[in-house]
Formats: structure tokens, sequence, C-alpha cells
């Protein structure tokens, strides 16, 4: 660019400026730990999903026949296609593994009590998405678990057709038919930007509240030097699992195309819906899934009022016991929902999610009262 | 200084855990090249393999998502590929390399013959179970008389590898079935070893590519990272 461009677009749009301003020199605390990089990479994992999506798009087919086929066309025919594919479902693995560590990290550190409470529940909202979003790409799939997983969830949704509108029609295209995929294949993509936009705010909400740093930073290089460390173990660990693992933390019976004549016993979902899975088997009936699901995030939107403690003060010891413990009920949770059923399963099943519930509407109020006396 | 001895001890410690991973592997008794982290197909044993599944299972099942122009990957010539396409029949013509391997058997027939069970398509199948690659050696080697208080269902078989242990497909390997070009003796434990190869590499055709890439760009961001550690050490010294 001439000179003379250059001030003529900086007279008329001063963005050279402005990005120095805003971002460039931007102050940050000089005092921060690794995990302050998640939301960087949270926000770089999705946009990179957004990407390998859109060229999957090019290729997928939603529908009945096409799916399963168009998927193994990618696979094996398709340019890369394999690399392309592997990179978004590991992408999807990885972008779990770190917003369930933020939300950990949040727990633990008390980052959701005032004035974080907005912070901590687009932090929520944006998990509850990402289910929903990682859900539909499973369903998209149409392998011989995930095709009657949804079969049985727009029966679910058809269920709650008094709703006003019909929302399940809308959304699913009603009972597994023709147009099914279709909408899922719609709401996938929808949704992820939907996302992006709670990220967005998620940020702007926690500038707003940010504490007051002593010492600051600019942001670059200090901050780009730091995230780029972050960034970079980040990304080996992804190169690992794409060219190692592609597969982990799938249900390898659903590589089978599905088979409208054979419901599989066990419905195993991928790894990061296991403990949802198992929430929404808690308690009998569709509508006692769906209960036991929504109950079981909001007693997570309702932490803030739940923590009896100042919200100035350090959360104590036996508070952060029960959170890591809480952390290891989940995992347990979930592996109770990937063995299938069976008696003893059934049974532990409700004690994992009896404990979950203690957590939040006893155990928390209780100790963080009497810890922060 | 200090930065390269720990670029060296991670790199050793991806290198020795692979082959760590690769070495537990061939001490088992039932081993395929292709399993260790940085192990590849093994082409002579994708070779055999073709030809147990084209004798002794492509007259019941498909392979639909592979064209016979696939083969070239096993280490044959297009030549070759196209010998072997010229001895198949298809309803009345030879098959051609765009041919795709689908099954002599019409699936409305299948599911008559065999009980209302249609053998399933191959092209997947390793990959659609457990431990697929030992699960198609366990299950083509599983064949047995049934425990005496065992009631076989009418047209099925025993099998220890088959879950429920009763299945619809007769023991389709016996030894000799085929005669191996390269010599190998064609036990039933081989035959079944080699075309549980060969749907393995039927099922993730890109392995040797994907490793191959995978240990270059591990390679690389192991010393990306400690290119990043050491610039952000650098920056940040006289903050903290
Ligand atoms: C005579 C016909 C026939 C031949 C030959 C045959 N199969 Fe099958 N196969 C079947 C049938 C029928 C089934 C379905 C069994 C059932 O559902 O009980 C089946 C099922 C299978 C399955 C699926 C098992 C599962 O876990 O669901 C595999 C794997 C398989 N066959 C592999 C082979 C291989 C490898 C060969 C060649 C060595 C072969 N078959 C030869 C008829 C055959």
């Amino acid at each position: 660019m001439s000179d003379q461009t250059k001030s003529w677009l900086d007279s008329r749009l001063p963005l050279a400026a402005c990005f120095r301003a805003q971002v460039c020199d931007k102050p940050l605390p000089a005092n921060r730990p690794y995990l302050s990089a998640l939301g960087t990479l949270i926000t770089g994992t999705l946009i990179f999903l957004m990407l390998s999506g859109a060229v999957l798009s090019a290729y997928y087919v939603a529908s009945d026949h096409g799916a399963y086929n168009s998927i193994q066309f990618i696979m094996r025919n398709v340019n890369d296609g394999w690399l392309i594919r592997s990179f978004h479902a590991t992408g999807t693995t990885m972008l779990f593994a770190a917003v369930y560590l933020a939300i950990f990290h949040a727990l633990i550190t008390g980052a959701y009590r005032l004035p974080g409470e907005l912070v901590w529940g687009l932090k929520l909202a944006f998990l509850l998405l990402m289910m929903l979003v990682g859900y539909l790409g499973y369903a998209m799939q149409d392998g011989a678990v995930s095709h009657w997983s949804l079969h049985d969830v727009t029966l679910a949704g058809a269920g709650l057709s008094s709703f006003p509108g019909n929302i399940s029609n809308w959304v699913l295209g009603g009972p597994a038919g023709h147009g099914t995929l279709g909408h899922v294949a719609m709401m996938h993509g929808l949704l992820t930007f939907i996302a992006l936009g709670v990220l967005v705010l998620h940020y702007y909400a926690k500038q707003a509240v940010a504490p007051v740093a002593k010492k600051t930073v600019p942001l670059h290089p200090y901050y780009t030097s730091h995230h780029f460390v972050a960034v970079s173990v980040y990304v080996l660990l992804f190169a690992v699992l794409v060219f190692f693992a592609p597969h982990l933390g799938e249900n390898p019976l659903n590589a089978a195309p599905a088979n409208p004549l054979l419901v599989p016993a066990v419905m195993t979902p991928p790894w990061y819906l296991l403990p949802a899975a198992a929430v929404t088997h808690a308690l009998p009936g569709t509508e006692g899934g769906i209960v036991a699901f929504f109950a079981a995030f909001a007693v997570l939107f309702a932490m803030p009022w739940l923590d009896r403690s100042d919200p100035r003060s350090e959360p104590g010891f036996l508070y952060k016991l029960l959170v890591v413990i809480l952390g290891l009920d989940v995992i347990a949770l979930g592996m109770t929902a990937a063995a299938g059923p069976s008696t003893i399963n059934a049974i532990l099943m409700i004690i994992f999610i009896g404990w979950y519930f203690l957590h939040f509407l006893v155990l928390t109020p209780l100790v963080t009262a009497r810890e922060s006396k | 200084m200090k930065l390269g001895i720990s670029a060296a001890a991670l790199l050793a410690a991806f290198l020795a855990f692979g082959s760590a991973a690769y070495a537990e592997d061939t001490l088992s008794p039932l081993h395929w090249q292709s399993q260790g982290t940085f192990g590849s197909y093994d082409q002579a044993a994708l070779q055999r393999g073709f030809l147990v599944y084209q004798t002794a299972c492509a007259s019941c099942h498909s392979a639909n998502a592979l064209h016979y122009r696939d083969l070239t990957a096993l280490g044959l010539t297009t030549e070759q590929v196209a010998d072997i396409t010229a001895s198949i029949k298809l309803d009345n013509r030879p098959a051609t390399l765009d041919d795709r391997l689908i099954s002599a058997l019409p699936k409305s027939q299948a599911a008559a013959a065999f009980g209302g069970a249609v053998p399933p398509d191959l092209s997947n199948i390793v990959a659609a179970r457990p431990k697929g690659t030992e699960y198609i050696y366990n299950l083509l080697t599983g064949y047995q008389a049934p425990p005496a208080d065992v009631t076989l269902m009418a047209k099925h078989y025993y099998n220890a590898a088959y879950p429920g242990n009763q299945i619809a497909m007769p023991a389709p390997l016996t030894d000799n079935a085929v005669t191996y070009a390269d010599g190998t003796k064609a036990t039933t434990a081989q035959e079944a070893s080699d075309v549980a190869a060969f749907l393995t590499w039927a099922s993730d055709p890109n392995l040797d590519a994907r490793k191959q890439i995978g240990l270059r760009a591990v390679i690389f961001l192991i010393f990306l990272t400690l290119l990043a550690i050491a610039t952000k050490r650098k920056i940040w010294r006289d903050v903290a």
C-alpha cells in the first residue's frame, strides 16, 4: 500500500489505529495462569470446526440413504477427505475437553460468584449449545446406533408437540422421516453460529467484571507469546489424536450403516455426551429424561446463589475437595452410561446422579456458609 | 541447552511409547503389523487376504465401498488387478477396474438362504466392531461344537466369538481353502489372519498415510512448542 492510500484509508477508516489500541496495546494483568488461554483455544477450535464442517458439507448428503454413503465417500474418495473428517471429529473432542475443563475451573475457583454470574451463565449456555450441536453431528452420521438414537429423540419430540408452534416438527422434521436428517444438518450448522455469538457475549461480559489489575502488560507481545505456548501444546495434543487415535471416544458399532430392522442393545453416544445420556435415563419416560436433563443444568445455573460465601473470599479447602469429587462423580456417571443397562449399573447411576444433586442443593450451601465464617 | 535436552527427551519419549506399544503387540499370539503406533500394512498379507476374501467370502458378502482399482494399494500393478477382474464374473460380463466389490448373492436370496439373516457389507466391518481385527480372526476361528446345554436355532452354528454364540453364517474357512502364490501354508488360522488384515485395510485404507504424516507433524509440533516456550520466557523475563 502506498503512503498516500494508507493515509487516505486511515482518515476514513482508522482500522490500523483501532487494532493497535484495542488489540496490540490492550492492557492485561501481568500475572495470568496458562488456563487463561482456554477462551482463546475454545474460540479457535470452534472456528476451526466451522471451517472443516463447511468443507465436509460440500460432500455430505442429508438423506436416509445418502448420509452414511456420503461419509464413506469423503473417507475414501475425496482427496484428503479422511483428514478433514478426522480434524472435525477430533476437533470436537478437543473442544469438549476444553469446555469441560473451563467449567470445572470456574467451579473450583469460585469464578461463578457475583459479579461473575452472567459470565458463568453464558459459559453454561455455550456448553448446552455445544451438547446439542455435538448430538446433532453424531446423529448426522446415521450409523447403526445414532440412527436409532435419533429415532427415539424425534419420537420424544413428537410427544412434546403440545408446545406452541410444534417446535419438534419445525426443528427435527417430525418422527424420523425423509426430511429429518436435512433438519438435523441445518440445526447443526445454525446452532454453531449462535454458539459463536454466545462466545462473543461471554468475552464482553467477562471484560465488564474483570477485577482491575495492579500491574498490567500490553497484549502484544506478552499475551501473544503466552498464548502461543498454550496453542502449540494444544495443537500438539490435537495432532497426536488426529493421526494416532482418530476414533477416540466413539462407539465403534456406529461405524456400521443403520439397520432399520435392528435396534442396538446399548446406544452409547460419543464420550462427551455420556454423562448427559446417563442423566436422561435417570427418570422414567421421555418427559422424565427431559426434566432430569434440564434440572441438572438448572442447578449449575443456580450456583451463584447456592454458594453462601462472601464472593470476595477464597473458596475453602473442603469446598474445593467437593468440586474434585463432583468431577469424578460426573466421569463415573458417564462410565455407567457407556457400560450399558444392568441392575448394578442402574443402581450406580442413581447413586451418582443423587450425589450430583446433593452436591449442588445441600453440600454447596452448607459448606460454603460454614467455610466463610 | 536445557531446551535442547528437553526436546530430545520429549521426542525420545514419543518414539519409545510408540515402539513399546508395537513391541508388546508382536508378543501376543495374534499380531498384525498395522496395529503398532507406527506400524504399517504388510502388503503380502493384504494380497493373501484378498485372495481369501475373493474365494471364501465374496459369494455371500459385498464390500461395496471398494472398487477393484483400489486393490493397487495392496502392492499389485494395474495389470495384475486387471487380470484378477477378468476372471471375476458379474451377471453376464467380466468385472472391470471400476466395478465395486459386490456380492455374488442378491440380497433377497441371501436373506431367504440364511433364515432372515442378511450377510452384512464388509467394507467397514473392522471399524464397526470393538477390536475389529481381532474380532474377525476370532469369529472365523471360533466355530465349535455347541456345549451340551445349548440348543441351536434352525440354520445357526455355534461360534465362541459371536455375541450370543449363535450365528447364521456357516464356517467359511477350512485348511487349504486357497492356494497362496507365495507358498505360505494355508491353515484356517493363516487364512483368518490374512482376511482380517485385508478387511482392516478395507476399513482404514489411509492408515499408512495417516501415520506417516502424523509422525512428521508431531515432531514438528514438539519443536514448535519448545520454540514457543523459549520465546515466551525471553519476552516475559523482566515482568515476573
Ligand atoms: C455362505 C454365505 C457366507 C459366506 C461364504 C461368508 N459369510 Fe459371513 N455372514 C453370512 C451371514 C448369513 C451372516 C449374518 C450372520 C447373522 O446375522 O447371524 C454373516 C456375517 C458375517 C460377519 C458379521 C458378524 C457380526 O459381528 O455381526 C462377518 C464379520 C462375516 N460374516 C465375515 C465373513 C468373512 C470374513 C467371510 C470369508 C472368510 C465370510 N463372512 C463368508 C454368510 C456368509
